[in-house]
């Protein structure tokens, strides 16, 4: 088994992880250790961090040669602040990522890119090789186009259960590698039944949402997944365009800034026009409804759920708004408000 | 309204200033020239800039702009108990009571039209995310151009370089706003104004940390934050002379607060914002705030003649720019020079950037043998204020501390 790096965030590169001679170890909030991480933070951040740090205060993880750390906001600093404290034996790296889209966060990014990706080689005594780093992007970007042509069938029609091997796959990459993830995503994804009917047509959108079982739920109550917006789902595997630019890091840089719409992340000469894309996706997956499950206390979030509702209402686009953990247990507590959605968009 | 607010200060200060013409009376004149601020922000005839907290309001000043930060909006709209009706503004448009209230406070006033409209608008990524957000909604809110400043963590040179080249590029963003190209030469007297006021900073701190302090609980209060909005302009540098002199003047008279200390306390982040009488209680039981974790200088003197470097390294240094570990360090420094015995940490709800770490805080003091009280306290909404509870917990700790 391959030595593994700990992550958080969908900002980080796991062909990077991968050419250096690990395998990437995406954290998921998930976890039956007890809530503790509150005394050492507070209780007011969101369920993510603090599940995340529950989980290596109690040792819930496999062993982790490393640590990468993204300051996508505030709350995830907070989380790398605390895992000194927690596992004061990991080594960590933290990048700092522009909140900006423009020619000097994608210059100052693709620094932080290389460092991070010099740090990792040194980790695993390795000497550093962009050969290896394009090698793997290579296959990476193979596997982001399988997660591209699911999607778009995905949107198509109803597939029953394709939403949930699709996330199988996901998981797979942030959790395992991208060799294995993309064997899935090649052979196991056709669709062995035809379309069926009678689901509602939804996007779904929002910080995470990682269990597959949730798409399950989801179907369980007539949504049809058309497509999703979350650093778990689609998001995550961002294909690398690596013709943009001669210098790779910059490349990953502004594939990573350009192509990962998050609410964390701004184009400063569009302002609130996270509220547009989000339009602009469900009408593409031929959704007929949206709807946002975002966590409590994540202020990226928070602060702009007003301009997407208001986006969605003047284009008419039914919208649904859940708050909650990530976990498959909230999840049950949304199914009538889920159904009464499905049942007033109809089929 | 805010208008007419803001002009009523200005008038009731300088009249009772004109009853005292020989008086010091530093927080007065203080307070008289962010009414002044005010007034300007909400006179539609300058060119307005609504900034993140960390902006450069030298420069920006040195350019012909009025700025501040929106954040003190919101502290002015609870200070005056006028808060409660902008919150349920901003929470009826679907902003989560679970955010600070300093930002939906002043989204509400927003959404009112309660806020004068800007030129254009300057966000800065530190201290918080919650207020990049709020600033990218006031943006969309009133179709302004938006400018963001991004504020990297890592104390690094190509972090310096980055942020001081974004300064440069924020310069011919407001140039193009403005129609006025930058003139080195009101940036130079906007940096040596800086200076200026940053070196009577320091000895105004230096004073406070007599013992007995000079300080009482009020007279400090909030006041790192709010004077960078005036330390480019000669005011800033009049303000900070009457500070020193008003503290130099009480230590000289031994009239004083001070005699009745017994208990040095240190502010962790935010002072309460609305009228609750916690200085006063501690005051009473003889417990002064000798020194806010705000009130410090982290930087070096501007440079003129490198003044963007200047500028990044000065706000990459603010406390709550960096990571937690650096954040506590000067906690611990601050507890040392000004010889605490507690510290009060009011872990303000809804703020991830401050409160998120309170649990490493209280650890950090406890490894230099400082006690913390947390009071989980809301600074700026007092709808929820538990205050008979905060009361007590105030009342324990300092028995326990005497
Ligand atoms: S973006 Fe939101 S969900 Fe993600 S770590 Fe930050 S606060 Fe938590
Ligand atoms: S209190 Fe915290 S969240 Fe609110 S403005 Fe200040 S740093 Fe930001």
């Amino acid at each position: 088994m391959n030595k593994k790096i700990g992550f958080t965030c969908a900002y980080t590169p796991v062909p990077l992880i991968e050419a250096a001679g690990f395998s990437p170890f995406r954290i998921f909030p998930e976890s039956k250790a007890p809530d503790q991480a509150g005394h050492l933070l507070h209780d007011n951040l969101c369920p993510h961090v603090k599940k995340v740090l529950d989980r290596a205060l109690e040792d819930d993880l496999p062993e982790l040669e490393g640590m990468i750390f993204i300051n996508s906001c505030d709350s995830m600093r907070r989380l790398a602040d605390a895992w000194h404290e927690a596992r004061p034996d990991d080594p960590i790296i933290l990048l700092d990522l522009p909140s900006g889209i423009n020619s000097l966060s994608l210059d100052f990014l693709s620094k932080e890119y290389e460092r991070l990706a010099k740090t990792l080689f040194k980790w695993n005594n390795e000497s550093f090789s962009t050969k290896k780093i394009k090698d793997t992007i290579a296959r990476w970007n193979l596997l982001a186009a399988s997660v591209k042509k699911i999607e778009k069938k995905m949107s198509r029609n109803y597939f029953p259960g394709i939403a949930s091997k699709l996330q199988q796959i996901i998981n797979t990459a942030a959790t395992d590698s991208t060799d294995k993830a993309l064997l899935m995503a090649q052979h196991k994804i056709d669709p062995e039944e035809s379309p069926k009917g009678g689901q509602s047509p939804v996007f779904v959108f929002g910080n995470l949402l990682f269990d597959p079982k949730v798409y399950d739920l989801f179907e369980k109550w007539n949504v049809h997944v058309t497509a999703s917006d979350f650093c778990t789902t689609s998001r995550f595997v961002t294909p690398v365009d690596i013709t943009a630019d001669d210098n790779i890091f910059r490349s990953l840089a502004s594939s990573y800034m350009e192509q990962t719409p998050c609410a964390r992340t701004m184009d400063t000469t569009k302002p609130g026009s996270i509220a547009q894309k989000i339009v602009q996706r469900a009408k593409e997956s031929n959704a007929k409804g949206v709807i946002g499950f975002t966590l409590k206390f994540c202020d990226p979030y928070l602060a702009r759920i007003p301009m997407i509702r208001q986006a969605l209402q003047k284009e008419s686009i039914p919208f649904l708004m859940l708050e909650g953990d990530c976990t498959m247990g909230s999840m049950g507590q949304q199914q009538t408000r889920i159904e009464a959605f499905t049942e007033m968009l109809g089929v | 309204m805010m208008y007419d607010h803001f002009d009523n200060a200005v008038k009731g200060i300088t009249d009772k200033l004109n009853q005292d013409p020989h008086g010091i009376n530093a927080r007065k004149k203080y307070v008289l020239e962010l009414s002044r601020l005010g007034k300007k922000l909400y006179s539609k005839d300058e060119n307005i800039a609504w900034c993140g907290v960390t902006a450069p309001f030298d420069l920006l000043g040195s350019m012909g702009v009025t700025s501040c930060f929106v954040e003190f909006v919101g502290a002015m709209l609870s200070s005056t108990q006028t808060a409660g009706y902008f919150f349920e503004e901003a929470e009826d448009s679907g902003f989560a009571t679970d955010s600070c209230a300093y930002h939906r406070a002043v989204m509400g006033a927003v959404l009112k039209n309660a806020m004068p409209e800007p030129d254009f608008i300057i966000g800065t990524s530190s201290p918080c995310t919650a207020g990049l957000a709020i600033v990218e909604n006031f943006a969309h809110q009133y179709k302004k151009d938006f400018f963001l400043l991004n504020v990297p963590q890592n104390y690094t040179q190509d972090a310096i370089k980055y942020l001081s080249a974004q300064l440069e590029e924020m310069v011919r963003f407001v140039s193009d706003h403005t129609k006025r190209p930058l003139s080195k030469q009101k940036l130079g007297i906007a940096l040596e104004n800086f200076n200026a006021s940053s070196q009577l900073l320091k000895e105004i701190y230096d004073l406070a940390k007599t013992n007995p302090s000079p300080v009482d609980n009020n007279i400090l209060k909030d006041f790192g934050t709010v004077i960078t909005l005036l330390m480019g302009t000669q005011k800033g540098i009049d303000i900070c002379q009457a500070f020193k002199d008003e503290l130099n003047h009480r230590i000289k008279t031994r009239r004083e607060h001070a005699s009745k200390e017994k208990i040095r306390l240190m502010w962790i982040q935010n002072r309460i914002q609305y009228p609750f009488p916690i200085n006063e209680m501690l005051e009473d039981l003889g417990a002064v705030i000798v020194v806010d974790e705000l009130n410090d200088v982290t930087w070096d003197p501007m440079d003129p003649d490198n003044p963007f470097e200047s500028i990044a390294k000065r706000m990459i240094s603010i406390p709550f720019s960096m990571d937690a570990s650096e954040r506590i360090k000067h906690l611990q420094g601050l507890a040392g020079a000004y010889r605490i015995d507690g510290a009060i940490n009011p872990c303000h709800w809804g703020c991830r950037q401050g409160t998120g770490i309170r649990g490493l805080i209280s650890k950090g003091m406890k490894d230099i043998n400082v006690p913390v009280l947390n009071l989980e306290i809301d600074c700026v909404d007092s709808r929820n204020l538990a205050k008979g509870q905060i009361e007590t917990r105030v009342e324990a700790f300092l028995e326990m501390l005497s």
